[in-house]
């Protein structure tokens, strides 16, 4: 019957490979949106998690804490040591952040200054894709402050310059002035222009000796998002060892929003594929009825012969099915080779970085696909074959054979 | 022993406002191992009357009695498995599937019958040898003349082994010389292995050869002749 399935597939050879080719692109739409939408959520994953670590520590209830020290972590070393012995393959990362006036001899701006531990690895990344000019402010370095390229030129520095920097509300000096030692640049246009660090013996003078906003984990080796389930134990480990006093995020506590938009990104993808898979079923409907109306009279022999009905569906879903894993093949065959292409990284032309960076996005998408996606897309596609094929197969089923022996005669 | 017994058998067709009366109350009886034709001019019911007794449409009345079970009443896949266990059939227009060989072709009602690709081809080989079309199994329909054709339809029928083979005008379609030896070829599979035989015809070159002549006219059995039939 697969014979006799194939075979009758190609009598009407232009129409079954119109079809055929609807269904491969479908599924090759399919498979590159999925992975793209897969991409764009790791690469948005590990631009957060790079930035923030993929696990923070911070005093419980520093969201609604109503002043600068009800929010801090206060016993940071304690705090350190059994992050230490809970979570050992972390990189840790102590920072502190506070709000202040930044000014220079003309212009000031109200923002967040931030100092933190600066750990071999995250350093020489930091280094490496944002200091653009002058030296890397870290250590006992009490003096010196780098800034954002577009802060700094909305202050009206350079390098070599003063700025004061004022901090009411906090537990330290409060004020203090430092010279501009490093100018910072950013893909992101947002993050740059906020762009203040001192290093956290400095900041923990201004603001909060001896204090911390959070504590930052980073594990570098976990790249996506299904990876970052690997490291859900530490989470929960972290929560029991540290107590009530702490709370204990994940990406999608730190950056709730981002995991919202994570969460829809595929199911989305996967309705618009759904509807692309409907449009390309009509058209393979077409075909598979127009094929099974010119076989009418044969399918009227085939029953006369003894062909019970759901041998009859049997044969003309088969044909259905045939057609559309045909084109599934063929787009999958096309697909993968893409993505396997752009799993080198590719960038989008006419796109910036900068308008990437401030739509969240990366610069550089590296494509990847995930097996339950491509069995997704396959599956989209032996569906259609079998929807299509009901209406024609159940027609077929109940031909009258003697009426459809006189249809042509 | 009766294998067919009809009786009172009517059928009429209503198209839109005209009613056919195509068969008018035909009592048959047909036994294992006949060579019997049903005979009459175009339009006398004789196919109709051979469609009825295949299953493969609904009398408006009366009966039908194969092997002693009622056929008239059966549901599609019912009467679907009696024609697929017990029915072969021969068609005017041969009605082989064009995108398989003859070998495939011949096989087909044993595939439907659930046999396995070797079996089934064996067994269809065989009916190919016997109507002499075996050199031309991998043939297909497009390849062969019409008298080819209809014997692969014969060996389709035949593969399947079936109680009763019912065929339509078989030689209608067919010269002389081809009609001919395709008579020769059912006669002797009538002779030899015992098939009964049913035709719906009104070629003379076929009344020639059957031991039985059923005459229908206008939809009713007017007669029947028990002729001495012509050697093969």
């Amino acid at each position: 019957m697969i014979a006799l399935a194939w075979r009758n597939l190609w009598r009407q050879r232009r129409r079954s490979l119109i079809s055929l080719f609807a269904v491969a692109l479908v599924v090759l739409f399919a498979i590159l949106m999925y992975s793209m939408m897969g991409s764009m959520s790791n690469a948005m994953y590990q631009d957060l998690t790079k930035e923030v670590g993929n696990i923070q520590i911070h005093k419980a209830g520093y969201r609604d804490a109503q002043d600068f020290s009800s929010g801090l972590l206060t016993n940071a070393a304690q705090v350190r040591e059994t992050v230490a012995q809970t979570a050992p393959n972390a990189i840790v990362l102590g920072s502190l952040q506070a709000p202040a006036l930044l000014a220079g001899e003309v212009r000031s701006r109200g923002m967040v200054i931030q100092g933190q531990d600066w750990p071999d690895a995250i350093k020489a990344d930091f280094i490496a894709n944002n200091l653009a000019e002058g030296k890397f402010v870290e250590g006992d370095n009490l003096t010196g402050i780098m800034l954002g390229k577009s802060l700094a030129t909305a202050l009206d520095v350079n390098l070599g310059d003063d700025v004061y920097v004022y901090a009411p509300g906090t537990e330290g000096y409060g004020a203090a002035a430092y010279t501009v030692e490093g100018i910072l640049d950013f893909d992101d246009p947002n993050r740059e222009i906020y762009a203040a660090y001192v290093s956290l013996p400095a900041i923990q003078e201004l603001a909060a000796p001896d204090a911390l906003s959070r504590l930052e984990l980073h594990y570098p080796e976990i790249k996506t998002i299904e990876e970052d389930e690997l490291i859900a134990p530490d989470v929960a480990a972290l929560s029991a060892a540290l107590g009530s006093d702490t709370e204990v995020e994940a990406w999608q506590q730190i950056d709730p929003n981002l995991a919202s938009i994570v969460k829809v990104f595929m199911p989305m993808v996967v309705v618009e594929s759904l509807i692309f898979f409907i449009l390309a079923g009509l058209l393979v409907l077409n075909t598979v009825y127009l094929s099974t109306l010119e076989r009418i009279r044969e399918f009227g022999v085939i029953i006369s012969l003894g062909a019970k009905g759901r041998q009859v569906m049997g044969m003309v879903t088969l044909e259905s099915l045939l057609m559309c894993l045909t084109g599934a093949a063929l787009g999958l065959a096309i697909g993968l080779s893409l993505i396997a292409l752009g799993s080198n990284g590719f960038q989008f032309p006419g796109y910036s970085e900068e308008m990437l960076a401030s739509m969240g996005m990366p610069s550089v998408f590296y494509l990847s696909i995930e097996p339950w996606q491509v069995l997704l897309a396959v599956g989209f596609a032996v569906l259609t074959a079998f929807f299509a094929a009901l209406g024609p197969a159940r027609m077929a089923a109940n031909i009258e054979p003697a009426e459809a022996m006189r249809y042509t005669a | 022993m009766s294998l067919y017994e009809v009786k009172d058998l009517k059928k009429t067709y209503q198209l839109g406002d005209v009613k056919t009366d195509a068969l008018r109350g035909v009592n048959l009886t047909i036994n294992e191992g006949e060579f019997t034709a049903i005979a009459g001019p175009s339009g006398s019911g004789k196919s109709t009357l051979l469609h009825l007794i295949g299953g493969l449409d609904k009398p408006s009345s009366g009966e039908i009695y194969l092997n002693g079970k009622r056929i008239d009443q059966l549901g599609k896949q019912e009467g679907a498995a009696v024609r697929l266990s017990t029915l072969g059939f021969v068609f005017q227009a041969y009605n082989l599937i064009p995108v398989l060989t003859a070998l495939e072709n011949a096989a087909f009602v044993l595939e439907l019958q659930g046999i396995s690709k070797k079996e089934r081809e064996a067994k269809a080989l065989s009916a190919l040898k016997t109507l002499e079309m075996d050199e031309f199994k991998d043939r297909r329909p497009n390849q062969l003349s019409g008298g080819q054709q209809q014997r692969v339809a014969v060996a389709r029928a035949l593969a399947a082994n079936p109680k009763v083979i019912l065929a339509d005008e078989p030689t209608a379609n067919l010269d002389s010389e081809t009609g001919q030896r395709l008579i020769h070829y059912m006669k002797k599979l009538n002779q030899e292995q015992g098939v009964t035989f049913v035709f719906s015809t009104h070629d003379p070159r076929l009344l020639e050869h059957v031991n039985r002549i059923v005459r229908i006219e206008d939809g009713r059995v007017i007669g029947e002749e028990h002729p001495q039939p012509l050697a093969a």
